[in-house]
């Protein structure tokens, strides 16, 4: 049995299980839910150790160098004159996905306790949530853009359903907000993807082919064909391959999500459910970011090339846009959705420096944010679910309440503004790093950006100061009164559980980065060597 | 490709090592186990004795003696291996040294001043952490790792400042230090890059050492900053180099070497609170006293000055220039400010600020060795000064607590006449504060005149309006003895105004115990001449030996002159207080001019920086949200509404043109039917008379149509 193949359908079988099982039973589907997780973080810290981290088995462009590869052949129809129709399952992962999925096992388990407090309907909402998970970690193992497609929508559907039957007040509006966003993306990403399969020849079997890996080598593009490098084709007159990669590009912005396209996020954080919230931000934007490295740089490197400028330059926006709303928020979920827009933006920075550096610093962000967003959502459902209310001035003086609370608080926070320490630093310093230094490397990105970028560092230092200012600190003073003082009990056993191991990681990967740079450098530079080929 | 260490080197590895890492074991063992006991304080304390002690064996075995600079891999990220590793040269040791040595007299006092509040763990936690990141700081040997600490250093300080974090005040302070550090810090960070990019390694020895890139191999021409290497370096393996292959050569335009030189100039500002980014400083007396003695006055504002000696081969004639203009403007500015202060400790703070001026300032003179000098003095002249504040306000505290009185206690107009009362406090608040002004037979004198004489010399070479960096800098030092001396009068001399306004109070103060009288006096000890020059009159002492001094000496009548003209001010303004404030012959204070309220107001920079710039950041991002929310997010909606208004269109043409075509058709189809039915209604007659019909329309056709 492929690990990779285990790793992505242990939840849909336990999902199975809970989908059979009476709803007599409904205590016990978190504990196997939790359990699921934590097989599945198992498994994923078992990759982790045995994946190789050396030259030769650097990814990227080359099918061989991939690990824990299973490749089946799926759906063939035999197309008469116009060959054989080949779709795989075809999983496999190198550097750039490996931290990642051990990541996202871990913000699971921790999305799986927090469910702890979801009480309505537990079985529609269990199901739901692993077959999310199967499909999130479907998308970072996919090697054959079909799959990848089909992961990619899959978890469009029990997201919208999350979010519009278990979510707060305005949980249709949200719900259909983001399910149209993300669907406005995908739905154009699907011709683009049909169009490179029509693009490109498999050289072994010289059928068309999704494979991705091959979508890379020029070679396999057929001559003449739509997004060939080669024949210059236009579509309404704009370039192919340029239209190719801004619909795609688009389809994993809104993921990110890169401003302007980020509007559904801070709705779809506030309704959702706290287990929801912690994979979206956790999760889900990653696979934006993901997908822009693995399929628009990798595919389009030539069009990544020419428009790294605008991706820099959106990133900038992003993290200076992000990090300005913050500061003007007063519902402290829709606060730290925006921050997670801010700190994305260091991701889109890093990619389109497309220096070692800045791709290197743009995965860990990624990794780092997984932990980070998580807590910080984490943290939010904690005194949501105490006294319903998110309100930063309805509170004042919780140290004093919560004082082990207000300590993951204060980590949650300090490791998201980067101190020193914290995984964001060393994440957030040398994305800024790449870009700079892009200049004098590829000459992409002029050097004022990396500059401004570091103003966002700023920024978020004086959002999370002031909020921890307002609402932790200071006399107690809460806008419910002695109720909500009775309420508001400082984080249990199961709480503190949680945060602990999220804690231990920002902190472990601050302070050994390359639990990190270790498995993903060789891929990153392999994947800067592939884009300066182009 | 390591040359071995030698055993002697190894054993001051394994010591340095142990002096940082003994104040971060007090904090976890304090953090883990001990969170309510009181034995934190002397855990703390402890870590932080052995500490000074090994220090002190680290300083004499590198001072004046080999570097000792080793490191190893931290993690590697694309091509570049970013390195954790010690530099231990003078300047690193002098700072290992002197951290612990003001550090140990604090935690001793901090034992007893801290010893009735609930947080007392807490406090110890905290303390520990700052020493630890402090220590870490100076003696690391790359930019990242410098950054790393320089940050935790902030960020100990805004825990501590925060210590109350239940009072207002403090947390509004906390917060105000550590943004505007932050300022400071992305400058740094900022200025690191650009040294990245053009350098390619974060190493501070092959950077800015006597054969480093920076100092060697860079150059500015031509509107571009190069580096270049046309040869493979001579230098020993075993300090960790890599052999660069020759011909490397890199360029990024001139700009960007100010933009750095600005960048660590931010940094140096919100450390070392200069001029613009100072107003943090006095409002981060809200900490404990014991903490402002440590962190806000001896020894993390220093680092500031710290990091300009790391880099120094960086700047360039024009970038000293600004930094002697700030520093001096810096030093001038805090000395009035602090003229007028009634609040004891804001009087300490601007002094500090003040002070610290100084040190940039002599940085920027060339006068590198006689700003770490005074950098050390101040250190412990200024803890002390802070030490005894500290027992005074708590004093004052006791008697308000006593009587259920609604005072200040760190006001100067509740204090007066503790001269018998405390004698101890006395005595080394007296000797602190001539060190302060510079009196001879103190360490201030040494190192004072040692930067006064250096910025003659220095503004004689130059000329013209250069002369206004060493007159202003005189100025300054003769307002630091008026402040001085209207501070020590206020608080010891004349009489105790409390009992004066409130005539029923009982007053049992004294000095305190041990743990309060042995810090003064060993930090008192430390004010004094002879542990640093065995000539009570000299300029310098064995300290500025073992650094470099980059200004020129032209050891001409200046050098004679200076001191004395400084001094005689100095004696002469405070004659001057004194008569003022004990014969009460001159009331200076008492007419509120324009110049006092701007000095009382803190030349109103605080309050700009909060009506304008905090107040239009706020605006800006509360027009954004505006944007967001009305125009990207109205946009989607509006796209949605379009959306709902195409489909509505979609629905009223499918109900009434598709479908109306269709019912239409039906209709026509009916209605021709019922037309056609009534032909067949079963009458003869009708028939007839409809074959009568068409054969006639027939004929008619044929007739008339087809023939014609």
């Amino acid at each position: 049995m492929n690990l990779l193949t285990l790793l992505i359908f242990t939840p849909v079988l336990f999902g199975l299980i809970i989908l059979v099982l009476p709803s007599s039973m409904r205590a016990s589907f978190k504990y196997i839910t939790l359990f699921a997780t934590l097989l599945q973080l198992a498994f994923s810290i078992f990759i982790y150790v045995n994946f190789n981290a050396d030259a030769a088995h650097a990814g990227i462009s080359h099918e061989a160098q991939y690990q824990f590869v299973q490749k089946l052949p799926w759906i063939n129809l035999n197309l008469g004159g116009a060959g054989k129709m080949q779709i795989e399952y075809y999983v496999g992962i190198d550097g750039i996905s490996v931290t990642l999925l051990v990541m996202t096992a871990l913000v699971m388990v921790v999305a799986a306790v927090a469910s702890w407090e979801i009480k309505s309907n537990l079985k529609g909402f269990f199901a739901l949530f692993l077959l999310l998970d199967m499909a999130v970690v479907g998308v970072f193992c996919a090697l054959d853009f079909f799959l990848f497609y089909t992961f990619y929508e899959l978890m469009l559907l029990p997201l919208y359903f999350l979010i519009g039957m278990w979510g707060g007040a305005r949980r249709e509006y949200a719900a259909i907000k983001f399910f149209l966003y993300t669907l406005f993306g995908s739905v154009f990403m699907l011709l683009v993807m049909i169009g490179l399969y029509l693009s490109v020849k498999d050289p072994v079997t010289g059928n068309h082919t999704f494979n991705m890996v091959q979508m890379m080598d020029p070679k396999n593009f057929i001559d003449g064909s739509v997004f060939s490098i080669l024949s210059h084709q236009t579509i309404m007159g704009m370039p192919a391959r340029t239209v190719g990669f801004v619909v795609l590009f688009i389809a994993f912005a809104i993921k990110v999500p890169v401003v302007p396209l980020h509007t559904w996020l801070p709705d779809a954080h506030v309704e959702a459910p706290t287990p929801v919230s912690i994979i979206l931000a956790g999760v889900l934007l990653k696979i934006g970011g993901y997908g822009i490295i693995r399929i628009c740089l990798g595919i389009f490197p030539d069009v990544a090339h020419s428009g790294a400028f605008w991706l820099g330059l959106l990133g900038i926006i992003s993290i200076l846009y992000g990090a300005f709303n913050a500061l003007a928020q007063r519902d402290l979920k829709r606060m730290i959705a925006y921050s997670s827009v801010s700190h994305m933006g260091f991701v889109l920075l890093g990619i389109a420096s497309q220096t070692a550096e800045g791709i290197s610093g743009a995965v860990l962000q990624m990794v780092s944010h997984g932990f980070l967003s998580t807590m910080l959502f984490f943290l939010v459902g904690v005194v949501y679910s105490r006294v319903h209310d998110r309100d930063i001035y309805h509170f004042r003086g919780l140290a004093t309440l919560m004082p082990r609370y207000t300590v993951y608080v204060m980590v949650a926070f300090f490791a998201s503004l980067g101190l020193p320490g914290f995984s964001a630093f060393v994440a957030e310093a040398f994305t800024l790093a790449g870009a700079f230094k892009s200049h004098n490397i590829n000459g992409l990105l002029p050097y004022w950006m990396a500059v401004c970028g570091s103003v966002g560092i700023l920024l978020s230092a004086a959002y999370f100061l002031w909020t921890l200012q307002r609402m932790f600190f200071g006399t107690i003073s809460l806008k419910g009164g002695d109720f909500w003082k009775g309420a508001l009990t400082d984080i249990d056993w199961r709480e503190r559980l949680t945060l602990l191991p999220l804690a231990i990681m920002a902190l472990a990967l601050g302070i050994m980065p390359s639990l990190v740079l270790g498995k993903i450098n060789e891929s990153v530079l392999a994947l800067v060597q592939y884009l300066q080929l182009k | 490709m390591k040359e071995a260490i030698l055993p002697q080197e190894l054993q001051t590895i394994y010591l340095t090592i142990l002096i940082v890492l003994l104040p971060f074991a007090a904090f976890i063992l304090n953090f883990l186990f001990l969170n309510k006991s009181k034995a934190s304080g002397w855990v703390s304390t402890i870590a932080i004795l052995i500490s000074s002690i090994f220090s002190i064996f680290v300083f004499t075995a590198i001072w004046n003696g080999p570097v000792i600079h080793v490191q190893t891999i931290w993690f590697t990220i694309g091509d570049s291996q970013v390195h954790a590793g010690l530099l231990l040269n003078n300047l690193s040791v002098l700072m290992l040294a002197l951290v612990p040595l003001v550090a140990l007299p604090v935690h001793i006092y901090s034992t007893a001043y801290m010893k009735d509040d609930a947080g007392y763990g807490r406090y110890f936690r905290y303390l520990s952490f700052f020493c630890f990141s402090m220590l870490a700081l100076v003696v690391v040997d790359n930019l990242v790792l410098f950054y790393a600490f320089w940050e935790l250093v902030g960020f100990a300080s805004y825990l501590l400042i925060g210590f109350w974090f239940d009072r207002p005040a403090a947390v509004q302070a906390n917060k105000k230090a550590f943004i505007m550090n932050r300022i400071g810090d992305i400058g740094l960070l900022t200025a690191i890059i650009i040294i990245y990019t053009l350098f390619g390694t974060f190493d501070l020895e092959k950077l800015f050492g006597a054969e480093g890139f920076v100092t060697r191999y860079s150059y500015i021409e031509n509107g571009t900053w190069s580096f270049y290497l046309n040869h493979v370096l001579h230098v020993p393996v075993s300090r960790g180099w890599t052999v660069m292959a020759p011909h490397t050569v890199t360029q990024i335009p001139a700009i960007w070497q100010y933009v750095a030189f600005g960048g660590i100039f931010l940094g140096v500002a919100a450390k070392s609170a200069q001029f613009p980014l100072h107003t943090w400083l006095p409002d981060a007396m809200e900490g404990p006293t014991s903490v402002s003695a440590l962190i806000h006055a001896a020894t993390m504002v220093a680092a500031g000055v710290f990091l300009l000696g790391r880099v120094y081969p960086m700047f360039n004639t024009t970038e000293l220039n600004i930094l002697a203009a700030v520093g001096c403007f810096t030093a001038f500015m805090a000395a009035t400010i602090a003229l007028t202060q009634t609040d004891l400790k804001r009087i300490l703070a601007y002094s500090t600020i003040s002070q610290l001026g100084y040190m940039v300032m002599a940085m920027g003179i060339g006068a590198y060795a006689s700003s770490l000098f005074h950098l050390v003095t101040h250190a412990f002249f200024k803890c002390l000064l802070f030490l005894c504040a500290g027992i005074v306000i708590h004093q004052i505290k006791h008697v308000k607590e006593d009587n259920h009185l609604d005072i200040d206690p760190q006001d100067l107009a509740n204090m007066g006449g503790l001269r018998k009362k405390l004698p101890v406090t006395f005595v080394a608040t007296l000797i602190a504060g001539l060190a302060l002004i510079g009196l001879p037979l103190t360490s201030g004198y040494l190192s004072k005149e040692g930067i006064l004489v250096q910025a003659f010399e220095w503004a004689e070479l130059k000329g013209g309006a250069f002369m206004l960096i060493p007159v202003f800098a005189s100025i300054t030092s003769w307002l630091t003895a008026f402040y001085v001396a209207r501070m020590i009068l206020k608080v010891f001399y004349g009489d105790m105004n409390l009992s004066k306004l409130y005539p029923n109070i009982t007053i049992h103060i004294g000095d305190g115990g041990w743990r309060y009288q042995l810090p003064l006096i060993m930090l008192a000890l430390c004010s004094l001449f002879p542990l640093f020059s065995l000539n009570p009159l000299a300029h310098s002492g064995w300290l500025t030996g073992g650094l470099p001094q980059y200004g020129q000496y032209t050891a001409g009548l200046v050098e004679l002159m200076v001191p004395v003209i400084i001094n005689v001010g100095s004696i002469a303004m405070l004659y001057y207080a004194y008569m003022a404030y004990i014969k009460q012959r001159d009331k200076v204070a008492a007419q509120p001019s324009l110049l006092h309220r701007i000095s009382f107001n803190e030349w109103y920079i605080d309050a700009f920086y909060q009506r304008v710039i905090v107040r239009a950041v706020m605006t800006f991002s509360k027009a954004l949200y505006w944007f967001d929310l009305k125009v990207i997010d109205g946009l989607v909606n509006l796209f949605e509404r379009i959306a709902r208004c195409i489909a509505g269109a979609a629905a009223w043409f499918d109900k009434y043109i598709v479908d109306g075509l269709l019912h239409l058709a039906a209709a026509l189809v009916a209605y021709i039917g019922g037309i056609a039915r009534r032909f067949q209604n079963g009458k003869v007659q009708y028939y007839l008379f409809s074959m009568l019909l068409a054969v006639i329309v027939v004929f008619i056709l044929k007739i008339l149509i087809w023939n014609s």
